[in-house]
């Protein structure tokens, strides 16, 4: 008790230090502080008496920015949240009963879809879009650019890493985590043996769009390997790496080497973070970077500290994926809308990335602008809850998932993924095999294309 | 006003809401079905006609045959699991000389007030796989020695989600079946008695037959909301592990309001579940419902 009660307040005080040398820097720094006048600071002509959203919930994030924004510019702002995996139905339901959405935001997996229904609408000419454009970081071009023109501003970013739990390395009488995939293995068997950990390993394999299809993607391309080559054919024939990958994987199962934890079909990455945090697995699968905050959060995880960030084998190749908010075609006012998607995306009145600031000092979220990046909101806001040079490290060798898997540009990925999901369940439960399920997801491709 | 006229206006209200309610939104949803309809389409109102396009593009695709397999399982368990059940909890229930029977009357009740997705979400803890209270149960007792997957493995996800359904959807059947048991004369079973019939024959030739249209009623309402099952499905499994629970209702949702948010196939598959639904209850009504009241 008395151990936890100064970790918190550990934890606060270098928080708070955090945030004092931030604001420190604020006036010194880059482009991600505020800049004064500019075309953020400029009100609409029109006049509106409310403009709204429609998000997924994060924290309290909305209702901050939202208060923002209503005490800048006196104008109400009213917010529709769903959860995460609810959030595209939220939209459509709403789109298509023709109600006014001013600003919305998107994965990078239904973007596409979004763009293609005419949700969104471009924002290449508008008052500071340049601006941003120019600061926009790789990922965020290849998420927010379609057709030749920008659809959106960044949300956050994020780059698959592994994590592993020191006591229970230490435990296993391991000197440092594995570096091959053959390493893994050993470890994993070992530390079973030994009777360290029942299952070894965490994967963040349940249904998702980036969950269970990121963890196969990232190894795939970790190991070599991609999902469909820049001309958009598939890469999951015999032989092919893809493939290869997920028979390794699936042996990590109950029906192989029975070192994967059951659970893992069913976490996504907040929950497998809460799950590792209880400290029965050693390692746990390439997963987005932030969920580190969950993992190692004193008032969440038991083994607060113990969590450590682990790079990819190899040359360490991973891959990363930015989110993204977008001006909606259904829009009551779209000086307004974009003023909204500023605040929620950009810069707010005093010419500050708010929002990415705050998300990333925080919630440990990446940013899709560069200065924010090269911020101290980053080297200093993510520091509580991990090796901040450490995942920096691993986020240089980040490519983007569309580099991996081209097929997130296209409208048909959605369906794809849907089948993707219950094709790899199968296999990692023994139902079929890699070969099955890799010739499924082959025929599956033209199936998906003739549901859009 | 002839007393034909009468009825005709007193029926006349129940009548314009059930159409309004049921028929409307099952007429569009028919008119759906037969179009071209996404969400560009659905926000400018105009749907082209596609014929049956979205129809053979369902009946095409092999997930939502296994969706309806596992449909079927999930209501033949749990439609006979309910009955049965509810037969034998309401006959104890019944007991008027036992106190206990009152307060169970009482907390029987429960499960019927908790909200579908609050009771898919309780009983997704339950079955955790490290920290249910179910696997922990068994540990404590002896009975298991390495923790369950009940909603993670393949072989057992689709009985796993039919628990949590039918513990939330008895209350519904007991209170019907209870009813009906307090319907039945008393004297039946006195003259039974002073002839000698044993408590199993009583059941087997009074109660039994009294309680059959109610039990055939309960058969059609029951066959068609388990038909229809989504909530449980949503908190606890979404579908998986692959696609072990896929089960109708899951299969339009996802069609529908997954992009690419083909609302006119959905439709379709929509459709082709209520007609299902509609074509057991009619048979019903002819089998089980005319024999009874013949």
């Amino acid at each position: 008790m008395h151990d936890d009660l100064i970790g918190k307040w550990e934890l606060s005080r270098r928080r708070v230090l955090a945030g004092a040398a931030g604001l420190g820097l604020a006036g010194a720094s880059g482009a991600a502080f505020g800049q004064g006048a500019g075309p953020w600071a400029t009100p609409p002509k029109s006049k509106v008496d409310r403009v709204n959203f429609v998000v997924w919930t994060y924290g309290d994030i909305y209702a901050r920015i939202s208060k923002q924004f209503e005490a800048d510019w006196g104008v109400k702002v009213d917010s529709t949240i769903s959860s995460f995996n609810d959030h595209p139905t939220k939209l459509a339901t709403m789109f298509a009963a023709g109600e006014k959405i001013d600003v919305s935001q998107s994965s990078p997996f239904s973007f596409p879809n979004f763009v293609n229904q005419g949700l969104a609408e471009p924002i290449d000419d508008l008052p500071g879009a340049a601006d941003y454009i120019k600061d926009f970081t790789p990922f965020t071009k290849q998420v927010a650019t379609i057709k030749g023109k920008t659809w959106g501003l960044p949300y956050f970013s994020a780059v698959w890493v592994w994590n592993y739990n020191t006591e229970l390395l230490e435990k296993a009488k391991l000197d440092k985590p594995f570096a091959t995939y053959e390493e893994f293995i050993e470890h994993c068997v070992k530390a079973k043996k030994d009777g360290v950990t029942r299952y070894p390993i965490m994967w963040v394999a349940g249904v998702g769009l980036e969950q269970l299809p990121g963890t196969w993607y990232q190894m795939t391309w970790n190991k070599g390997g991609m999902f469909f080559d820049k001309q958009g054919n598939h890469m999951l024939g015999a032989g092919s790496i893809a493939r290869e990958t997920l028979k390794w994987w699936a042996n990590t199962f109950e029906k192989g080497l029975d070192i994967a934890d059951p659970e893992s079909l069913k976490v996504q990455f907040v929950g497998s973070a809460k799950a590792f945090g209880a400290g029965n697995n050693l390692y746990r699968g390439p997963n987005h970077h932030y969920t580190l905050n969950v993992a190692n959060d004193p008032a969440q995880s038991p083994k607060a500290g113990k969590i450590k960030v682990l790079g990819s084998p190899g040359e360490g190749k991973t891959m990363g994926v930015t989110h993204v908010y977008f001006l909606s075609s259904a829009n009551r006012d779209k000086d307004w809308a974009w003023k909204l998607l500023q605040y929620l995306g950009g810069k707010t009145k005093d010419g500050t990335y708010t929002q990415a600031i705050g998300l990333a000092k925080d919630a440990m979220l990446g940013s899709g602008y560069q200065s924010v990046m090269n911020s101290d909101a980053v080297r200093l806001g993510w520091a509580p809850w991990g090796d901040v040079p450490e995942i920096l490290k691993i986020w240089d060798k980040a490519a983007y998932i569309g580099e991996v898997c081209s097929s997130v540009y296209q409208p048909w990925h959605f369906p794809w993924t849907d089948q993707l999901n219950i094709e790899v369940q199968k296999c990692l439960t023994g139902q079929i095999t890699a070969d099955q399920c890799c010739d499924n997801l082959i025929k599956g491709i033209a199936d998906a294309k003739r549901k859009v | 006003m002839s007393a034909g006229q009468f009825a005709f206006f007193m029926n006349l209200p129940t009548l314009v809401c059930l159409g309004l309610v049921l028929a409307y939104p099952i007429g569009y949803a028919a008119y759906l079905s037969v179009h071209r309809v996404g969400l560009a389409q659905l926000r400018r109102g105009e749907f082209p006609f596609n014929e049956w396009e979205n129809y053979s593009r369902v009946f095409e695709d092999p997930l939502f045959w296994v969706a309806i397999k596992n449909t079927l399982v999930f209501t033949a368990i749990t439609v006979t699991s309910e009955i049965v059940l509810a037969v034998l909890i309401a006959l104890l229930i019944n007991q008027t000389s036992v106190w206990t029977s009152r307060l169970t009357r009482f907390l029987i009740l429960l499960p019927y007030a908790i909200p579908p997705i609050c009771n898919g979400l309780i009983w997704s803890f339950l079955y955790n796989f490290q920290f249910g209270f179910l696997n922990r149960i068994l540990f404590t007792l002896g009975l298991s020695d390495t923790p369950i997957n009940w909603a993670g493995n393949p072989d057992t996800a689709l009985y796993a989600v039919t628990v949590p359904y039918i513990w939330r959807t008895l209350p519904f059947a007991i209170i019907l079946i209870h009813a009906a048991l307090q319907g039945i004369p008393r004297e039946l079973y006195e003259q039974a008695a002073v002839d000698g019939a044993r408590a199993w024959h009583r059941f087997w030739h009074i109660t039994l037959p009294m309680l059959r249209q109610i039990i055939a009623i309960i058969l059609i309402l029951r066959t068609a909301f388990a038909f229809a099952v989504f909530e449980e499905i949503l908190a606890i499994t979404q579908g998986g592990p692959g696609d072990a629970t896929w089960v109708s209702a899951w299969y339009s949702y996802k069609i529908t309001f997954s992009p690419p948010n083909n609302f006119g196939m959905g439709s379709a598959s929509a459709f082709i579940l209520a007609v299902m639904i509609g074509v057991i209850a009619l048979v019903y009504m002819r089998v089980v419902y005319r024999r009874v009241t013949l």
